[in-house]
């Protein structure tokens, strides 16, 4: 089944193919010959002695994989891999249990581990062209997660040169090499519809962090264009026009520079479509430029009566500018800019939520235009954001708040192990903006956060340790790079504290962290031992605090943060994760949904047992994740409740019960103890 | 590879099993090629993948000593085993009590027990009239000091000359575990509290190899040589034509040493340095699989699986015939000469691995085993064990093999 017509990828040499290697044809016959012999010695090896035989056959594997006609050879023989023991032992044994998002990790790990996953590909490519068969993995199958491993690693296949591809050329040049001839062998027509999906799911959520979906808009313009849908085209065309030039007179002009002047010159219908050209891509993709910073900034000088139309916002956004124009504009100008055009979609939202007519609110951000901000942390914010445009940490501090603010359910945790303090962040924009306001101004100035822990004030400046142990992923929105490494440490220092009562500390801590609103009931399965106690009471509360069938129709008013334990796609084990509830509500097909808030923004998940969270089609509001109200109840393992709202516990069916304990059991629950 | 023996088959059916000590795959695929029924006596952990692989394994802590010791007798009782196999340096003694039980002979214990004793194995070697060095068992810094002082008066050395060196060792390791050379007093004042009590023994001049010797019934069936071109580092064997010269000499020490250990069956390591007048001086001698990929390179050299030969050595149950058809000739039977180079890193933070195709297209290049390496501080050597890499050559002159040994180990592979 390959495909004939293969898909010429114009991608870039990497670096590591002017490398001197020993791959002369001559050299490629000579060691596949060898290879050939060291795969007959496996084959025929007793099943014990498998691992005997299998550095032989990895090394000259490796020595093939250094160039095309290499891989080419090595390819001929991956039909007899599986039968001849190549994985044997090893976690890559099983084909139907890889997971495509790992594959990339592989193919850039080190010593032996990126050959064996090379061969695995290799594996994988015998089966997707019919070479092989496989009981556990069909075509399709194989063909389904090449498609995935491709989308995950479009950036080695396009060889990027990274800092990491500069120290290790080989390494990086074989990843490509590899790619690429997979590629070129399975059917690639609709790729860029996944891609394209994909940004999809990501954009769904409107996350403040936006590089993941530039780099895949990049990636997919740079794919083949083979029969894809025309939807995805035009939608692909709006991504690219969101990140590029939207208006007329954008796309006249040769700069920035240029179109300020353009803008100045300007007729008022041109102003305004424009206006229109550019509010439409920021409503539709969450996505922004530096020319509507430009655009913003001139409105607001000039034509202020135009800055709800450049952004699109609706009747309580308009309603908002109305109130106190002097007030939107003053903040646009000190902190909308094109080097922080990122925070205009989030500068939208606040105006959309109406805050900024708040007193406490607006008091708060203008604080922060002339706040007198610490030094280290006046370094920590300019670190992410280039020299030479004039920027300010006052700037970007205040760009960042408009983000928070103004995405609330766009707060993510990005590659820290932090997800209590990315989902406290978001509570309080959501429900306590001035307190968030409060805890920025002084964390800014101060550089320091403290909360109160039953009746101690704990500062943060006190504090070592933290979940992540002070290592923060710098690639997080500036807010969140100046109060996670705070809030990690107070958490983690309220769970020391909270130790050792015999009961989960969240129980008290959720409450000391987020506020008083959490509500004062607290059911945890998990007891200090580590082992599942009480689960069919746990979840007849659960029921009985939640489902409007048996809560007498008590509304959840405040997000109620829970604990999950994540499993993967095979329904393993992963961890706990902590979420909040947002609201329970039946979908579009009336059919009863949680819906939740995920500071993991990962929009296409998969937890095994056929349970995978959306973010849109089901009724979601950009940033909420959803899943039918059992599956969801399946991963659970600790919820606040209040007891004075709770209805009928003993009348929630035994079937239902059932079914999800049986959930439970055969995934997480398996690393568990039950009593 | 040409096989030398690759229809060969035991000439009868064996009664039980034998029982095999550690954990080497090479040892079990050997018992397995030549149908010999066995179990595997492995270190905890090592059981479950063989099980699952369908062999008969036998957990057992081979540290641990204390009185619980008669039940993994009794599970080799249980399993009918007729005679233990010791793959590796620790498990010579079980496999000495397990034989001295098994075959009521008390006296295997304590010729395991001399195996494992560095300074008893010479004193045994001295007692039967074999050439050693001076050495000691010493049990702190004054007493290491004293053999220091004495030796070094002894050559006759006065103030102000360079003193010869001494050797320190653990009287229970494996070959060059825990090694130090004492060249003054400084050296013995930082020897840390825990290397006591150990051995020390004067120096040796002279070119090292070992012999590994494949004995039934007390005879030498068949004898390599192995010579260290730089010792833990390279060899080539069969050895050049100087040292193969000295083979008659070399088998004659090897039978005295025999005698003198009471070796009946299996394999022993020794190990000679031969001075400038041709005189061999016993270093010491194992009794169990050889260090630094040996037996691999006797089995391309020669074109028989020195594993299968260790089991068929180790066996009371093997017959003359079988062994004659097993065993090449030492000296007729030799189809080329192998040699290998372990690769040691040499900074102490690796990233690359550059393999220069002068290597790879030389024609007495084989095979190396060394990948990227892990991007992390190199790991201390202990003894001669964690090389990060080997490179093999294979070829018919053995003074060309030598020299690609010492040049490609020179070579910084590890960037």
């Amino acid at each position: 089944m390959i495909s004939t017509n293969s898909t010429e990828l114009h991608t870039k040499s990497a670096a590591g193919d002017s490398l001197p290697t020993a791959t002369t044809a001559q050299s490629v016959a000579k060691i596949s010959q060898d290879f050939d012999t060291a795969l007959t010695q496996l084959e025929q090896a007793a099943v014990f002695a498998k691992e005997r035989y299998q550095t032989d056959v990895f090394q000259l594997a490796g020595q093939l994989l250094q160039s095309n006609e290499g891989m080419l050879a090595l390819q001929q023989y991956a039909q007899r891999f599986d039968a001849a023991g190549v994985f044997h032992k090893g976690p890559w044994e099983h084909p139907d249990k890889l997971m495509p998002q790992l594959v990339g990790g592989g193919l850039l790990g080190e010593t032996v581990y990126p050959v064996l996953e090379s061969l695995s590909e290799l594996r994988m490519l015998a089966i997707a062209t019919g070479k092989s068969e496989h009981a556990q993995m069909s075509a399709q199958q194989a063909i389904q997660f090449l498609r995935d491993v491709i989308i995950n690693n479009l950036d080695l296949m396009f060889g990027d040169s990274s800092e990491a591809s500069r120290q290790r050329p080989q390494i990086f040049a074989r990843a490509q090499r590899l790619l690429n001839l997979i590629a070129a062998q399975i059917p690639m027509a609709g790729l860029r519809d996944e891609v394209v999906a994909e940004i999809g799911f990501i954009q769904a959520q409107r996350p403040i962090l936006v590089q993941r979906s530039i780099d895949l808009i990049h990636y997919a313009e740079r794919l083949p264009k083979q029969d894809e849908a025309a939807v995805s085209s035009e939608l692909l065309e709006t991504y690219v026009r969101a990140l590029g030039k939207p208006g007329p007179l954008s796309q006249a002009s040769a700069d920035l520079t240029d179109y300020r002047r353009l803008l100045r010159t300007a007729e008022s219908h041109q102003i305004e479509a424009e206006c229109k050209a550019f509010a439409y891509t920021l409503q539709e993709t969450g996505l922004s430029n530096p020319w509507h910073a430009v655009l913003l900034r001139f409105l607001g000088r000039q034509h202020p009566e135009l800055l709800a139309m450049a952004l699109g916002v609706n009747d309580y956004g308009i309603a908002t500018i109305s109130e106190d124009e002097s007030l939107a504009v003053d903040l646009l100008r000190v902190a909308i800019t094109p080097a922080t055009h990122a925070a205009i979609y989030g500068f939208a939202g606040l105006l959309e939520r109406g805050l900024l007519n708040r007193p406490a609110v607006a008091a708060g951000l203008r604080r922060l235009v002339d706040l007198d901000i610490h030094p280290e942390v006046t370094k920590l914010l300019l670190e992410n954001y280039p020299k030479g445009h004039g920027l300010t940490a006052n700037m970007i501090l205040l760009a960042g708040t408009f983000s928070v603010l103004g995405q609330p359910l766009g707060i993510g945790q990005g590659h820290n192990p932090t997800c209590q303090a990315a989902r406290g962040i978001s509570l309080w924009s959501r429900h306590e903006p001035n307190y968030l306001l409060e805890l920025i101004a002084t964390a800014a100035r101060n550089d320091l956060v403290e909360i109160e822990f039953e009746g101690v004030q704990l500062s943060s400046a006190d504090l070592l340790g933290g979940v992540a142990g002070g290592k923060i992923d710098a690639r997080l929105d500036p807010v969140s790079r100046l109060l996670v490494p705070h809030l990690d440490r107070l958490y983690d220092e309220f769970m020391r504290r909270a130790a050792l009562r015999g009961e989960d500390g969240h129980k008290w801590v959720n409450r000391a962290l987020y506020g008083r609103q959490i509500a004062s009931g607290f059911a945890s399965i998990l007891d200090i031992t580590g082992c599942v106690s009480g689960y069919e009471d746990f979840l007849r509360l659960f029921y009985a605090s939640h489902h409007p069938d048996y809560n007498d129709e008590h509304e959840l008013i405040y997000p109620n943060p829970v604990g999950l334990l994540i499993t993967d796609i095979h329904g393993r084990l992963l961890g706990p994760h902590a979420v909040s509830i947002l609201r329970v509500a039946t979908d579009t097909d009336n059919k009863l949904r949680i819906y939740f808030f995920n500071p993991n923004n990962e929009g296409r998940q998969n937890w095994g047992q056929d349970i995978k969270p959306t973010v849109s089609g089901h009724g979601e509001v950009p940033g909420e994740s959803s899943l039918p109200f059992e599956q969801f109840v399946s991963r659970l393992y600790a919820y606040h409740y209040s007891p004075y709202e709770t209805g009928d516990a003993f009348a929630v069916t035994a079937e239902a019960l059932q079914r999800i304990e049986s959930m439970a059991r055969s995934s997480w629950g398996e690393a568990y103890t039950w009593l | 590879m040409h096989e030398y023996n690759p229809g060969f088959a035991l000439s009868a059916p064996r009664q039980g099993k034998i029982a095999l000590l550690g954990y080497l795959i090479e040892s079990f695929e050997a018992a397995h090629k030549l149908g010999l029924d066995f179990v595997a006596v492995v270190p905890p952990g090592f059981e479950v993948g063989l099980q699952n692989d369908g062999i008969d394994a036998i957990v057992w802590d081979f540290d641990l000593i204390n009185d619980q010791s008669d039940a993994l007798l009794q599970q080799c009782l249980d399993r009918n085993v007729r005679v233990a196999v010791p793959l590796y340096e620790e498990c010579v003694e079980w496999a000495g009590a397990l034989n001295a039980r098994i075959q009521n002979n008390p006296r295997l214990f304590n010729r395991g027990l001399l195996f494992r004793d560095k300074a008893m194995m010479k004193r045994k070697a001295q007692m039967s009239g074999l050439r050693v060095g001076v050495f000691e068992e010493v049990y702190n810094r004054d007493d290491v000091k004293r053999f220091f002082k004495r030796v070094n008066e002894a050559l006759m050395n006065v103030d102000g000359d360079v003193e010869d060196p001494v050797h320190l060792k653990p009287t229970r390791a494996a070959g060059s575990v825990g090694h130090c050379i004492i060249r003054s007093n400084k050296n013995i004042d930082e020897l840390p509290d825990d290397v006591f009590p150990c051995m020390v023994e004067s120096h040796l001049d002279g070119q090292e190899f070992s012999v590994e010797a494949f004995i039934h019934n007390g005879k030498i069936w068949f004898m390599n040589i192995n010579e260290y071109v730089h010792l833990g580092y390279s060899q080539v064997l069969p050895p050049g034509p100087e040292l193969e010269a000295e083979r008659a000499k070399i088998r004659r020490a090897v039978e005295k040493l025999v005698k003198a250990f009471n070796m009946d069956n299996g394999v022993i390591h020794p190990e000679y340095f031969i001075d400038a007048e041709g005189e061999l001086n016993f270093g010491e001698v194992a009794n169990r699989i050889p260090g630094g990929h040996i037996f691999d390179l006797i089995h391309r050299a020669y074109g028989f699986d020195p594993f299968a030969a260790q089991l068929l050595c180790a066996d009371p149950q093997t017959s003359d015939a079988e062994l004659i058809a097993f065993f090449p000739d030492e000296v007729n039977g030799i189809q080329g000469y192998a040699g290998n180079v372990m690769i040691y890193p040499q900074k102490p933070r690796v990233t690359m691995l550059d393999v220069p195709e002068e290597l790879l297209s030389d024609p007495l290049y084989e095979k190396h085993d060394m990948f990227e390496p892990v991007n992390a501080k190199v790991a201390e050597r202990v003894g001669f064990g964690n090389h990060y890499g080997k490179i093999n050559f294979y070829g018919d002159d053995p003074e060309a093999i030598k020299q690609r040994l010492i040049q490609w180990e020179k070579f910084d592979f590890y960037k």
